[in-house]
């Protein structure tokens, strides 16, 4: 069972091997055995790294390394943009100097093995056995040598530039880390672009001197409340992801062709731009299945095959004194480490909420909503708890604390076992909390 | 120094240097993005308070206003190049330059470019030969539109300061300068318009006539722009209970708008506390449009909820010796006075670009430039040719007239 998770992991890792064996064509042998060797480094870093980190720390290592070679991709991108629009860059080599391409290799073979490595059961866990980690390597090191097997097979005229080859190897990462919640980074992408999208409109309504939405046409005001949605971070974020591969596509696309002025033949003229051209097309080949792989990591981010803990609230109500008691043992376990969904209603109004044991041993009493997001709630899953409107994990250790996209804390006391705590505070945080995050995704400004 | 000077216009003027900018810029919000979720206010106060920054900043309206002149310059040197007039500068100007070891004459050439739809302009031993509208004045008014822009958030960075005061209807202006007249009425009406819902207008005496303030585009007033943010009324009270006696009486502002929104009233030196909303009328309309104010109200001590009701405006509720009055509401705006002129350059910005979108896009679509240039002699032809867009037609036609020279054809008229 534990093979099968890997295996989007371990194909994701061959077509890596692939690409970099034809992206540096001169030397297979030696990129085939970095490509091993940085793969068990990978492995072997991870394992180090969840031993001397704690909790989410590894994750957010790997993540930090996804991230910043996204960043370079989109450099790379916007540079090869400019280069072949003919500005005046330094032209790209001929081909990539020998320590480029090994420490190219070297990073997403790493990269790779480690993104593998957090998908091993027991990663996070105290106790990481050693022979799932071997086994991981060697079977990685067996992929690098069927993947020069096929690589061989695959037709000598498609062919790959550095930032073609630097968009695949991304997408590829991109890819296998979407199946681990933990690594992915779409969704925090979209959040993030939702914020900013939010912050920005917000800046630039003020800085022009906008009215707001007293004077405004509500029709009018609802295409600028779209800016303030969650569609607007996915869309946002689509766009960010795609495009620096489609940069690159346009880059090949926009390359000059060959001067052929000087020569006098017609039909010869002809013959090598035709021939230019061909070879165009195919060094698109390779970017474009990187469109199709950052497209799956983006549903699987959007739809990731995880199911998340998420029990129905279970209705309390508040004694006399309006103090709601929640005992610690009986028919609930609060002590289980498990999320457990409460409603209290009062008045009218109404508030959810839940009860957490951390995993530093700690009980958390928090609002079924953060400060910032529309209140869509919170579910469970490996070591995390996540805000479902806007799909950002929120590790365990820190539910409790307030800001952000966290569940916002609720005051409370424990008493012989069980949980007391006030239901009109309850009904009050819950009530200016919800009131100022509908307003804001509603486009109040 | 010549040198030195060179390089740093090189420096300014280079297209690379918008990327870069951006790009530290986009790896800052990045940066600060780790730290704090209002990523892009922290960039704003910290390029507005940093000079370092703002400086970095400033390389962008400088960039666009060297491209400017890069861009003026090789619009006119092209010109010259085309007209015959600037023979030793075409080379540089153009996509691709051949030289031909042969000169026949260029006499033939023009009738043939003519029928490929070309003008043509012959001298001597130079042909030029051109279709199409060039790009070099939309690139021009996108790269004002960028200074602008640029220019614009600079200055409003950096010089930008907002005063927030209340305008109430029959009191003084609350000008910048002190010098406002009186606030003879504020209206608040339903407009069709295809932008604003509600038009706002506060109309303000001023040295014997009124002047109207409106809502878009904002009334410089004083240097400051007017800004209506939300609207209020300002009320006259008194309040008097069996245990507090002495009363309290005074006159405040509250953003009561729209009717519901609740504003509450700490009653000084006592337990009492008042709720106020403007009343929802049963038909429906507006009370801050119509005048026709009614005040909801909750009165609490403490904790403890101990009457509530309505109060028209210029009315009072009494029960029990309590007595709450309002004898005065007036209509009320919460203004911000923005010392701010790169708004102008910002709004200018929106204009240019507007423009330039509009120049570029048929003339990329229909009209794109494409130019060629023959210059002879000493059994030599030099040729020169450039397409806006890279249109391959143009490339063909170049290689056949290149072809023609070659073949010593193009110096008889009757090949053409």
């Amino acid at each position: 069972m534990a093979a099968l998770k890997l295996l989007p992991q371990l194909v994701a890792w061959a077509a890596l091997v692939l690409v970099l064996l034809r992206g540096f064509p001169a030397r297979r042998s030696l990129t085939a055995g970095l490509c091993a060797a940085g793969y068990a480094a990978g492995v072997a870093g991870s394992l180090l790294l969840f031993r001397s980190l704690p909790g989410s720390g590894p994750f957010e290592v790997v993540r930090t390394l996804l991230g910043g070679s996204f960043l370079v991709l989109w450099g790379v991108s916007v540079a090869s943009l400019y280069r072949s629009t003919g500005r005046s860059l330094p032209a790209e080599p001929g081909s990539v100097l020998p320590l480029a391409a090994g420490a190219t290799t070297l990073f997403f073979a790493l990269t790779a093995g480690a993104i593998c490595a957090c998908r091993l059961p027991a990663a996070g866990g105290d106790s990481l056995p050693l022979l799932a980690p071997l086994l991981l390597a060697l079977s990685g090191c067996l992929l690098v040598v069927a993947a020069r097997g096929c690589e061989r097979l695959l037709p000598p005229a498609i062919t790959v530039t550095f930032p073609g080859l630097l968009a695949a190897l991304v997408s590829l990462c991109l890819l296998a880390s979407s199946f681990l919640i933990r690594l992915d980074l779409f969704s925090p992408l979209s959040m993030k672009v939702m914020k900013g999208t939010h912050d920005f409109v917000h800046q630039f309504m003020e800085s022009i001197l906008i009215p707001d939405h007293l004077f405004v046409r509500p029709a009018i005001w609802g295409y600028i409340g779209f800016l303030f949605g969650k569609e607007i971070g996915f869309w946002g974020g689509m766009v960010i992801w795609f495009t620096p591969v489609l940069l690159v596509i346009l880059a090949i696309r926009l390359e000059m062709l060959p001067k052929v002025s000087h020569i006098r033949q017609g039909a010869l003229r002809r013959k090598l731009l035709a021939a230019a051209l061909k070879e165009r097309s195919l060094r698109q080949v390779i970017p474009l299945f990187s469109l199709f792989f950052l497209a799956a990591a983006a549903y699987q981010s959007c739809y990731p095959s995880v199911e998340y803990w998420d029990p129905k609230p279970v209705l309390v109500s508040a004694d006399a004194a309006g103090e709601i008691v929640i005992p610690g043992k009986g028919e609930v376990d609060l002590q289980d480490g498990k999320l457990h969904k409460y409603l209290f209603k009062s008045g009218g109004r109404e508030a959810r909420f839940f009860v957490l044991m951390t995993p530093g041993g700690k009980l958390s009493v928090d609002l079924d909503a953060c400060a910032i997001c529309k209140p869509d709630g919170y579910g469970q899953a490996e070591g995390t708890v996540i805000c479902y409107y806007c799909k950002t994990l929120i590790p365990l250790d820190t539910v409790g604390k307030p800001g952000g996209c966290n569940p916002v804390p609720v005051p409370f006391t424990e008493k012989g076992g069980a949980v007391h705590l006030n239901g009109i505070s309850l009904i009050n945080a819950w009530t200016s909390t919800v009131q100022s995050t509908t307003s804001k995704k509603e486009g109040a400004k | 120094m010549k040198r030195m000077s060179a390089a740093l216009w090189a420096a300014l003027s280079s297209r690379v240097l918008p990327l870069l900018v951006l790009g530290f810029f986009f790896l800052f919000y990045i940066g600060i993005a780790f730290f704090s979720d209002e990523t892009l206010t922290i960039l704003i106060a910290l390029t507005s308070r940093n000079p370092f920054l703002a400086a970095v900043l400033a390389l962008l309206p400088l960039n666009s206003a060297c491209q400017i002149v890069v861009q003026g310059a090789s619009y006119l040197k092209r010109r010259r190049a085309m007209n015959g007039s600037a023979p030793d500068s075409a080379a540089v100007l153009f996509d691709e330059t051949v030289e031909l070891p042969a000169y026949p004459g260029l006499a033939g050439l023009e009738s043939r470019l003519a029928a490929e739809g070309y003008r043509t302009q012959a001298g001597g031993d130079f042909l030029a030969a051109w279709r199409g509208v060039s790009l070099s004045p939309a690139r021009i008014l996108l790269l004002a539109g960028t200074f602008c822009l640029f220019a614009g958030i600079l200055v409003s960075l950096v010089g930008r300061t907002v005063d927030r005061q209340s305008v109430i209807e029959g009191m003084p202006f609350p000008a910048r300068s002190g010098g406002g007249g009186l606030v003879e009425r504020i209206i608040f009406k339903q407009v069709p318009g295809w932008f604003l819902a509600n038009e706002l207008t506060m109309e303000v005496a001023e040295g014997g006539s009124t002047r109207k303030l409106g809502v878009y585009p904002p009334t410089l007033f004083g240097g400051a722009f007017v800004y209506p943010r939300y609207l209020g009324v300002a009320l006259g009270y008194r309040f008097v209970a069996p245990d507090f006696p002495r009363g309290y009486n005074n006159s405040d502002v509250f953003p009561l708008y729209p009717p519901g929104k609740e504003s509450v009233l700490v009653v000084p030196d006592s337990p009492y506390k008042i709720t106020l909303s403007l009343a929802k009328p049963r038909d429906g309309s507006d009370p801050y449009k119509t005048g026709r104010m009614d005040f909801a109200f909750k009165l609490l001590k403490g904790s403890d909820l101990l009457f509530e009701g309505s109060i028209p405006a210029g009315g009072e509720f009494v029960r029990d010796g309590v007595r709450l009055a309002i004898p005065e509401a007036r209509r009320m705006v919460i203004t911000d006075f923005v010392v701010d002129y790169g708004v102008l350059l910002i709004w200018g910005a929106g204009l240019l670009f507007t423009l330039a979108a509009l120049a570029w896009l048929p003339v990329r679509l229909f009209f794109p430039r494409r130019e060629m240039l023959f210059r002879g002699g000493a059994g030599v032809t030099l040729a020169c040719s450039y397409a806006e867009g890279r249109v391959r037609k143009h490339a063909g036609v170049f290689h056949e007239v290149l072809d023609c020279i070659a073949s010593g054809k193009s110096g008889r008229q009757e090949d053409a």
